[in-house]
């Protein structure tokens, strides 16, 4: 159930219009470095073997989101939608990066994505006042509204 | 000139002294900053990814706070800047997201109504009557060839990042900060992949060694132009360059290091700041020997 809701987010017809000609996955820094899957070929799997294929692969997370494949993309797929989709669709099913996992816990914990030792002595190192705390409760009564507990527990 | 002075996660937390630097530069330059109660962006390298409408409600609260305060924006951080304008974006274009986002909003008060606009610090400081006061202001020059690094959330998509300038099928290439620095007497310089990733997302959702093996790419082609500092507008570009040039040169036993600086901390130094005002003291890649050449440690 929860897989096919994807298409509801992304206009699957949009994929026909891949010429497949690679020039996205050949812009692709993370391609370069890491076994990730490329855009082209992620539009051919949800093409020809149903995006299911996809959102089960680890592989689909290697990625920068640095949108190069979609600015060189000769038909202008919008791939950034497409890969937001996917993950997101990934993430219901339980897979998301473990350091992803703990970044988004950690501002639904405390309302940023950050945390580090010592904060009010860093900032007064540069003369700063010490940091207001973040409107959590706001915070994790909008997360609760959105469904964010579809994907992580906070 | 006033803005709501959003300061997203990474630099209040991790880089104060870019925080610092901004908010002096900003003085001097007559332009007012207001600190709000914003929170969280939240970044579209994490909270998009996993789940898009916690993404965009969240996205929509911080600028409500500021509708409220009838200011516009101010982000640090090219990510910051991609959420908060994004978000923007399709909430002032698409109805039915824009009501469905409404509905948990109200809840709280508060109703996004898509009155104010989302900009960065570049963009700020490089309106003309800003350009103008730098150059009433500025102190001295900053003579050294400079490569930028934009960070890729800053410009892209452009359909969301410029909607009203470009055709669909347009790129945007930046090229704000290297016209900026040229006015303080850098020499802005070309280097192969200047416009592509530093590394940084595949690096924190996933693989470090990955992320690193692209920030060393770009380092060959920066260090092949002999570019002696980078200038960067987003924290976490500056920590993928910052810190990799430490654990990439452990790894590779290769010595060479290339400062890196925010752009306010250049600017800074062009209005007479010092070393440790501006916070370089902090960077793992020093940059007080390239300063001292330069006669301005
Ligand atoms: S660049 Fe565009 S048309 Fe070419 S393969 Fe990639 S998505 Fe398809
Ligand atoms: S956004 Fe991801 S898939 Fe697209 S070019 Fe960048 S790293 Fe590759």
């Amino acid at each position: 159930m929860t897989t096919l809701r994807i298409w509801k987010h992304f206009p699957r017809e949009d994929l026909y219009e891949c010429y497949q000609c690679a020039r996205c996955t050949g812009s692709c820094p993370a391609m370069e470095v890491a076994p990730a899957i490329g855009p082209r070929e992620t539009i051919l799997k949800c093409l020809n073997l149903g995006h299911q294929d996809v959102v089960e692969d680890e592989r689909l997370w290697l990625c920068c989101t640095c949108n190069v494949c979609e600015d060189r993309c000769p038909q202008k797929i919008p791939i950034s939608d497409l890969l937001v989709a996917l993950r997101n669709s990934a993430a219901r099913r339980g897979n998301i990066p473990a350091r992803l996992v703990l970044a988004v816990e950690l501002l639904a914990k405390t309302g940023r994505s950050m945390i580090v030792h010592q904060l009010d002595e860093m900032r007064a190192h540069h003369g700063l006042a010490p940091l207001p705390p973040a409107p959590i409760e706001e915070i994790r009564e909008l997360l609760s509204k959105t469904g964010f507990r579809e994907v992580i527990e906070f | 000139m006033k803005y709501a002075l959003y300061l997203g996660c990474a630099i209040p937390i991790k880089y104060p002294g870019f925080e610092a630097t901004t908010r002096l530069v900003c003085e001097r330059l007559g332009i007012e900053l207001v600190d709000l109660p914003f929170a969280c962006c939240p970044p579209g390298t994490s909270m998009k990814m996993v789940h898009y409408d916690s993404w965009l409600v969240l996205a929509a609260r911080n600028l409500c706070v500021a509708e409220e305060a009838g200011l516009d924006v101010l982000t640090l951080c090219s990510g910051c800047v991609n959420t908060l304008k994004e978000a923007n974006t399709i909430l002032k274009k698409q109805d039915a997201r824009r009501r469905k986002v409404n509905r948990v909003l109200e809840d709280h008060g508060r109703h996004f109504a898509g009155t104010i606009e989302v900009t960065h610090i570049l963009d700020v400081l490089y309106q003309d009557a800003v350009v103008e006061k730098i150059v009433r202001k500025m102190e001295r020059e900053v003579p050294l060839r400079v490569g930028c690094h934009y960070g890729c959330h800053y410009f892209r998509p452009p359909k969301y990042m410029y909607p009203e300038e470009l055709s669909p099928s347009e790129s945007y290439v930046p090229v704000k900060m290297d016209h900026l620095l040229s006015i303080i007497g850098v020499e802005p310089t070309e280097y192969s992949r200047k416009f592509l990733c530093c590394g940084s997302p595949l690096g924190a959702n996933m693989d470090q060694d990955a992320g690193y093996a692209i920030t060393r790419q770009k380092l060959g082609h920066i260090h092949d132009r002999n570019i002696q500092a980078l200038s960067v507008i987003c924290p976490s570009c500056f920590e993928q360059f910052d810190m990799g040039q430490v654990v990439l040169s452990r790894k590779f036993k290769d010595n060479r290091k290339v400062p890196v600086f925010y752009l306010t901390q250049l600017i800074g130094l062009a209005l007479g700041m010092k070393y440790r005002e501006l916070g370089l003291d902090v960077h793992r890649v020093k940059s007080r020997k390239l300063l001292e050449e330069i006669g301005m440690a």
